[in-house]
């Protein structure tokens, strides 16, 4: 599943419930944090304070209001049970089931795709009523029946959830689902239907709500809205318990106040995005504290050609750019502080990785005389000016991307720069969020754009980006090929299997074969990968790191405060 | 009076009508509330929110439709949280208010009394210092100035003095876990701090200059002659006049920082009336913008009406009909 990132990275949270099942799945590895074992070795007591760069809308995490990864991190991953976590395995990223089943589910492929959960006996919610089968069968029917649903994919695949087992829901496909393990979990989490069932959820959760099935729940009036968000140990959670007393969230939306705020001791970790200031503080040092950041993230920031626009509806125009831009160097003058010097050389995140030809872009690296050749040969020629024309017209195009972002905003002067000394003429169009994401570039309203596509589950779904039936047409313009990539006999059947087998080696062999499909007529340019950044005091003790889907307070459970 | 005032309100109706309609179509066509659902994998996401929140209907219908449920008590619910929108106005307006009294009440208090002695003892060093620092003050960006006031009067004497929390705080109006009876006010000082600097320098121009209007006026050498105090001519007869001027631009102001505090409230973390605004806008929340817009131009006309009633207080001559 993939979310374009808006101001802030939108990744799913995937419930950190797996803390203590991940002792028999993935983990280690690297600097990523491990949520195995216990926490009896770390302090006991003590309240948090993190600060937070945006408060969810909502907590009803399947309706429209949803969407905040901000607030998945904070308290969906905490407080919501779900089958599936992922988890580092090895280098790479996947998968386990998490402490709510007691194992991997049971998968039948033919004639239909049947899922079986066997849920954990010792599964509950906080209010001590067991976690059922039919709570996987209220969510499926609160998603497919609801009237303000975020995203139904995949849960209108199902044909029917059988409940009658209350330890082993049975869930029968109509039609193939490959990312079924994101499913029951995800982006959303299970609710508990002995709760809810027969009242407004979304009303019921408008101000919070007090039941879990997390290591984390929240206390009456504990989210005071545009303030902070409180979560306190959920006293009948099965996994490890918290050793905190509490964790608090103090929403500060100005970066600049998030660093003061942690420099002063007023917050004791921040997770801020990427931007410029915030690798120049890190850079620069804060007394007393611990970084972790890493371009192992599901993020992958690019310039999106309107193939179907010109000047770039000729690959030879799209690859010229590629041969132009040193990506290297941007990459470098963005997040090189931070260690992450390379560009993406492939259209998939970092962490999914073994989907990926992690090659796939590298030809494209300054050279000019690949350029001279690929627009020439599409008809181009250099001015005295030292611009390109064809026609007598003059190349002329447009970025367009966020208004109010400073990373792009730098991204865009130094492409700027680069362009211009080639005599490729480029003006900077700054949108707001809502008009580019909802309007423009649905529309196709744009030549080139610079943004983020952000994994919110553990697969590629490059299908949603690049098959010919997702380009979006009038008058409703649904579908997320906003690039107009139109490639029916290659690029089509190969992300469709992805998004349909039920072979996990058959969906990797297919999305590697897309990569150099794509790349071959340069339909994006990958740029980076925006590295995570976590920043928390040395006081904070236990194995805090971060998790790129689930965020960093995945393992929020094991930590504690130091005297 | 009363009848003034009835009459004063009444034309405000048709202006809080033309204002929250023109509020209404301007957000309803500038901005997609259904924009967040286009990263949804799902193609009828945005299609099924277009008709929940009834943006198939004609934008004149959708009004019409606001209208009359605003006119019922019903203020709507928030396309982005889909809160109820009264509470949501409620809470901001109350740390927005925190806010606004604090910073006026100090702004006048150092207002006037800089504009006071500066008209005193015009021309003097002290006035020369106090005209520079009115007009630094009023170049003063409050997003720079508030960050320049967390790291020199916050952070830098935390750690100049290996204290354990910083003097001031700076992230909302309360700590998670109270550090005492000065919590709030160690809360306070930086916004409202922030707030006041320009409002300082430019109130204590308006001041000055209307404080030597009347020290220079003849009502006043008059009252030099009759041989009174010093005290007496400035604070029983000069200042009294002098401050009509200052109702007027008080009143104005304090209208429109009802609305106005967006970069204060942003930079300290208070979720008020101007944070509520800028979070409405980017995501196209017209129910929330539209009442945010009356409520705030319910304050401009009602204390446009307060500064017309203190006139009549603060001069006996003035009468309103």
């Amino acid at each position: 599943m993939r979310h374009v990132r808006h101001s802030s990275p939108l990744l799913v949270a995937l419930l950190a419930l797996a803390l203590i099942a991940a002792a028999c799945g993935g983990g280690g590895g690297s600097k990523a944090a491990s949520n195995q074992g216990s926490n009896s070795n770390v302090p006991t007591g003590g309240t948090l304070v993190a600060g937070w760069e945006q408060e969810p809308d909502c907590v009803d995490w399947i309706g429209s209001c949803s969407g905040s990864s901000y607030g998945y991190w904070a308290a969906n991953v905490t407080t919501m049970p779900r089958t599936y976590n992922v988890v580092k395995k090895g280098t790479s990223w996947g998968y386990a089931p998490s402490n709510l089943l007691t194992g991997e589910a049971d998968l039948k492929t033919s004639p239909n795709q049947v899922v079986t959960y066997h849920i954990n006996p010792q599964a509950k919610w906080s209010d001590g009523q067991p976690i059922t089968a039919h709570d996987f069968k209220y969510l499926w029917d609160q998603i497919v029946n609801g009237s303000d649903i975020y995203d139904t994919t995949g849960y209108v695949n199902i044909q029917s959830v059988d409940d009658s087992n209350p330890a082993a829901p049975v869930v029968t496909f109509k039609t193939p689902y490959a990312d079924w393990k994101s499913l029951f979990g995800g982006q959303y989490g299970l609710y508990p239907s002995h709760l809810l069932e027969g009242k407004d959820r979304d009303k019921e959760t408008a101000n919070g709500y007090t039941w879990s099935g997390g290591p984390w729940m929240m206390p009456p009036g504990g989210w005071q809205k545009g303030s902070q968000l409180t979560l306190v140990p959920n006293p009948n959670y099965w996994g490890t318990k918290p050793k905190l007393d509490k964790i608090v969230y103090k929403f500060i939306t100005d970066t600049s106040a998030e660093f003061q705020a942690f420099k002063s001791g007023e917050v004791q970790l921040i997770y801020p995005q990427p931007q410029p200031d915030a690798v120049d503080q890190i850079k620069a040092g804060i007394a007393g504290s611990n970084s972790f950041y890493t371009p192992d993230t599901g993020n992958l920031e690019a310039l999106w050609f309107n193939n179907g626009k010109a000047p770039f509806n000729d690959p030879k125009v799209r690859e010229a750019w590629g041969y132009v831009l040193d990506r290297a160097a941007i990459v470098d003058r963005l997040f090189g502080p931070l260690g992450v010097k390379a560009p993406m050389n492939t259209i998939n995140p970092t962490i999914v990785r073994d989907y990926a030809d992690p090659n796939a872009w590298s030809q494209y690296k300054p050279d000019s005389s690949k350029v001279n050749q690929l627009m020439t040969s599409a008809g181009w020629t250099k001015g005295s000016d030292g611009v390109w024309a064809k026609g007598g017209q003059k190349f002329t195009a447009e970025l367009q991307s966020t208004t109010g972002n400073k990373r792009r905003e730098l991204t865009e002067q130094i492409i700027q720069q680069q362009l211009q000394a080639a005599g490729f003429p480029m003006t900077i169009k700054e949108d707001k969020s809502g008009d580019l994401f909802g309007s423009i570039l649905p529309k196709g309203d744009f030549q080139v754009a610079l943004y983020a596509q952000v994994l919110t589950s553990f697969s590629p779904s490059n299908c949603n980006i690049f098959c010919s039936a997702n380009i979006p047409v009038a008058p409703k313009f649904s579908g997320q090929n906003w690039q107009r990539v139109n490639d029916p006999t290659n690029v089509d059947p190969l992300l469709t299997k992805v998004d349909s087998s039920l072979d996990e080696s058959v969906r990797m062999d297919s999305n590697k074969k897309a990569d150099p499909v794509l790349a071959s007529t340069d339909v994006a340019l990958p740029l980076d990968p925006l590295p995570d950044v976590l920043l928390w005091g040395k006081k904070l003790a236990g194995p805090v790191g971060d998790n790129p889907v689930m965020g960093p307070m995945w393992n929020s459970n094991l930590w504690g405060i130091g005297k | 009076m009363p009848s003034y005032v009835a009459r004063r309100l009444a034309y405000s109706i048709p202006v809080l009508l033309i204002a929250s309609f023109l509020l209404f179509a301007f957000v309803r066509a500038t901005f997609d509330p259904t924009a967040r659902l286009r990263a949804s994998r799902d193609p009828h996401a945005v299609e099924r929110e277009r008709v929940r929140l009834g943006l198939d209907k004609p934008i004149v219908v959708q009004y019409k439709d606001w209208l009359v449920k605003f006119g019922q008590g019903d203020w709507g619910e928030s396309s982005r949280t889909h809160d109820r929108v009264a509470p949501m106005i409620r809470s901001a307006l109350w740390n927005t208010i925190q806010l606004i009294l604090w910073g006026i009440l100090v702004s006048a208090v150092f207002a006037i009394g800089i504009g006071i002695y500066s008209a005193v003892r015009q021309y003097s060093l002290a006035d020369y210092v106090l005209t520079s620092a009115s007009f630094i003050g009023l170049a003063m960006p409050p997003f720079w100035f508030g960050l320049i006031a967390i790291a020199f009067l916050a952070v830098g004497p935390k750690n100049w003095f290996h204290l354990s929390n910083p003097p001031l705080f700076f992230v909302g109006l309360h700590s998670v876990q109270s550090t005492g009876i000065l919590d709030y006010p160690r809360h306070l000082v930086l916004p409202v701090l922030t707030l006041t600097v320009q409002i300082v320098a430019s109130w204590s121009r308006y001041e000055r200059a209307s404080m030597l209007d009347a020290i220079n006026a003849d009502y006043v050498r008059a009252a030099k002659a009759k041989g009174l105090s010093p005290r007496q001519v400035i604070f029983k007869h000069a200042f009294r006049n002098a401050l009509i001027p200052l109702v007027t631009v008080m009143a104005l102001d304090v209208g429109l920082l009802f609305g106005g505090l967006v970069v204060t409230e942003q930079i300290f973390s208070v979720p008020g009336m101007g944070k509520l605004f800028i979070d409405s806008l980017v995501q196209g929340d017209a129910n929330v913008l539209v009442v945010w817009t009356v409520v705030t131009a319910a304050f401009v006309i009602i204390f446009n009406l307060l500064a017309d009633v203190a006139y009549g207080a603060l001069d006996p001559r003035i009468r309103l009909a």
